[in-house]
């Protein structure tokens, strides 16, 4: 990998360097593969092809096909397989083309992954890892937009992380790689060119359950995770020509999630909108919601407010409408602060 | 009787338009010049979308240049509109070869107002209610067992149709292709399965899907006939698809027919740069000498009726004409609202959906009363 070489040679002067969201899962996985041989990766077109979205290139060429190679075009084999070489001792990485298509791999995941440490009291374990991109705003229609995070956070047994920035990728990649158990890790990929962002050169990883603070305000919490988060910034950014002081939080981790970082910043503020591109209806933010009210009802002065996808499939013309842009999260803004 | 099971696929006519076998007497120069005519057809159509997409009014298109033979065959071997069909998303030209409108398939992959299926799905995923071509997923495998369900239905309900469904050789990994397969086997239903076995699935080649050495032999295993075919013939397509489908029918039970064939483009326009990550160029020339179009020409001049240069000149003019007027007049019917959205997601639109359009009306204004 002669790019990543010579960003290295770069950063030997400057000690960081910036990235694009795709670049940083690149080179997480290729430097876990570097320092443990236990981390194989395989899925649909991950080898020759490097990828759908090539977040995999050149990793077959550096690692050989015995541990970065194409599978048969099956999910549930995928997802599968991955399960039964973690419980027998390697570091598998599972790429699923898109969140979408998960399906066919759904019951590995629930039936086998989320399950095995709790049914064997720990006997036998499945430390993995499934990479799959999700969200919309790509023009992809509803098989190529999907945002089915919540299928798995309400799956005792999983971890689910999804990122927004190249430093997140990387180090929430390496720590989930790092970890004991099953990780699902949603990688937003309308954000794998656009969102660009300095990583260090040295190793480090983002632990996983801890939530980042984008900017420090006082008049409202703006919380979110994954693709939105930018328009999250560019809400902030608009309420802030205002004179209103919005503290922009990035969950990063949905299991574990980061209660206690979401509820002093709404102890703060009094405030808090929820945003989320995935369908209203037992999306993840509802149980955000339950237990900012749960414990922090008093601090409350207005309502939680919530926005997120429309629950109906994703279409495929009017997709731009279907995201909650930043209008629609400054719209629950201001109806949060004229409460 | 045409054989099940043979080692090598079933041919009519070789690839410098010699017959190997004698034609059947159907295949006059007339119907020759028809199968002619529409593989040629959606060849210029491909590359006809090809250049919308270029020029970014589209933006996803998956091509069957290389496998006209295979769809075109299948589309006239089955009684279109009786008969049910669950696709997948590469069977534009089967659609084409059964009558759906061209002016239908450019309006989905425009997402227009014109598009019967009102712009919800990516490009190129269109369903076709009178040819009872059914709605196309996108999720590979995911038609198997619902089309052994309708082979179910018409054998419950008795009526003399059949159920086509189609795949690529990829999709022959995947759990819900065999779940229908057993289904379909188990219930000894009329579903006639059919592999496009274009040997790629995007990079993974059909030598590292399987290490069954062909698709059709994994029919055995469901308890139903699997035959082998030159999916670049189109005599042998239809000769073996005709007969079989037939066979189902007649009550036998579902069967697999495996079309060898080959896709010379790349698997879509997110993957342009097909040789360069994992085929070679040789293998596609060796592909490009076995075009079905061109056979079936070499064929028709041994036959003494030639398709002489002007005519074909004249039939890509047509069709690039064709395409461009049914553009036009696609895209003058404007774009869907953002209503599109919220109708067709249940049959009667529940409360909180009401209460999330009236929330977008605010926000957008506008929209059909
Ligand atoms: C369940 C599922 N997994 C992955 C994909 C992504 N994908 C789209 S096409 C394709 C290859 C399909 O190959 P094949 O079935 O041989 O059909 P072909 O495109 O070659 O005609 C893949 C992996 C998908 N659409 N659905």
């Amino acid at each position: 990998m002669t790019a990543t070489q010579d960003r290295q040679e770069k950063s030997a002067v400057s000690g960081k360097r910036t990235i694009n969201l795709i670049q940083a899962v690149t080179e997480a996985i290729a430097e876990e593969m570097e320092r443990d041989s236990r981390v194989v990766l395989f899925g649909e077109d991950v080898g020759a092809r490097g990828g759908v979205f090539m977040a995999t290139a050149g990793l077959q060429e550096r690692f050989g096909k015995q541990r970065v190679f194409d599978t048969p075009l099956s999910e549930a084999s995928i997802v599968g397989a991955a399960v039964g070489m973690a419980v027998r001792g390697l570091r598998p990485i599972a790429e699923i083309q898109f969140a979408d298509y998960m399906g066919p791999g759904f019951d590995q995941i629930i039936s086998q992954a989320a399950k095995i440490r709790y049914r064997s009291a720990g006997q036998f374990t499945a430390p993995m890892v499934i990479r799959t991109p999700s969200g919309g705003g790509v023009k992809g229609g509803h098989h190529h937009s999907q945002s089915p995070e919540s299928y798995y956070t309400h799956t005792p047994g999983l971890k689910v992380v999804m990122p927004s920035t190249p430093y997140d990728a990387k180090g929430l990649l390496k720590a989930a790689l790092r970890g004991e158990d099953p990780v699902i890790y949603f990688e937003p990929k309308r954000l794998y060119r656009a969102a660009k962002g300095e990583v260090p050169d040295h190793d480090y990883v983002v632990k996983l359950g801890e939530a980042a603070v984008r900017r420090e305000g006082t008049d409202l919490s703006l919380i979110g995770y994954g693709g939105v988060m930018p328009d999250l910034e560019k809400a902030a950014d608009a309420l802030g020509a205002e004179g209103v002081s919005v503290e922009v939080i990035d969950l990063r981790s949905l299991v574990p999630w980061d209660r206690d970082r979401v509820l002093s910043s709404v102890q703060k503020t009094g405030r808090a909108v929820l945003v989320s591109e995935a369908p209203r209806i037992s999306n993840f933010m509802g149980e955000v919601a339950y237990v900012i009210q749960e414990q922090a009802f008093d601090f409350l002065t207005a309502p939680v407010g919530q926005v997120a996808g429309f629950d109906t499939p994703y279409p495929y013309v009017q997709d731009k409408v279907y995201l909650p842009g930043p209008n629609r999260i400054v719209a629950a803004c201001v109806q949060a602060l004229n409460y | 009787m045409i054989q099940p099971f043979t080692p090598e696929p079933i041919r009519y006519v070789a690839e410098d338009g010699t017959p190997v076998q004698p034609l059947p007497a159907r295949y006059t120069p007339e119907l020759l010049r028809e199968l002619h005519r529409l593989m040629l057809q959606a060849r210029e159509f491909d590359r006809k979308l090809i250049t919308l997409l270029r020029q970014g009014r589209t933006t996803f298109y998956a091509q069957s240049s290389g496998m006209e033979a295979t769809q075109v065959g299948l589309a006239r071997s089955i009684r279109v509109g009786h008969d049910w069909v669950w696709p997948y998303y590469r069977d534009h030209t089967l659609g084409l070869a059964m009558g759906v409108p061209m002016f239908e398939l450019i309006s989905q992959c425009l997402g227009t107002n014109s598009d019967t299926c009102r712009g919800r799905q990516m490009p190129h995923h269109f369903a076709a209610q009178a040819q009872n071509f059914v709605s196309i997923s996108s999720s590979i495998a995911s038609q198997v067992p619902p089309a052994a369900g309708n082979a179910m239905a018409q054998k419950y309900l008795g009526v003399d149709e059949i159920t086509v469904c189609t795949f690529g050789d990829g999709a022959t990994s995947e759990g819900d292709w065999h779940a229908g397969l057993n289904m379909a086997g188990a219930a000894q239903a009329p579903a006639l399965f059919v592999c496009e076995n274009n040997q790629w699935a995007i990079s993974t080649s059909i030598r590292e899907q399987t290490a069954s050495e062909t698709i059709h032999i994994k029919a055995k295993a469901y308890g139903m006939p699997g035959y082998y075919v030159d999916g670049n013939d189109i005599v042998a397509v239809m000769e073996v698809m005709t007969a079989v489908a037939e066979g189902v029918r007649a009550g036998q039970g579902p069967a697999l027919v495996e079309c060898l064939t080959y896709r010379v483009g790349s698997h879509s326009n997110a993957d342009a740069d097909a040789e360069k990550h994992y085929r070679t160029r040789e293998e596609v020339e060796e592909w490009l000498g076995r075009d079905p179009i061109t056979r079936v020409e070499k064929l028709l001049e041994k036959l003494g009726h030639p398709v002489s240069a002007e005519e074909r000149a004249e039939l890509i003019a047509r069709t690039h004409r064709e395409v461009d007027e049914q553009v036009l007049r696609a895209e003058a019917t404007g774009q869907p609202d953002w209503r599109i959205i919220f109708e067709d997601v249940y049959a009667d639109v529940p409360d909180h959906l009401r209460q999330q359009e009236a929330f977008l009306r605010a926000e957008q204004g506008g929209g059909r009363a």
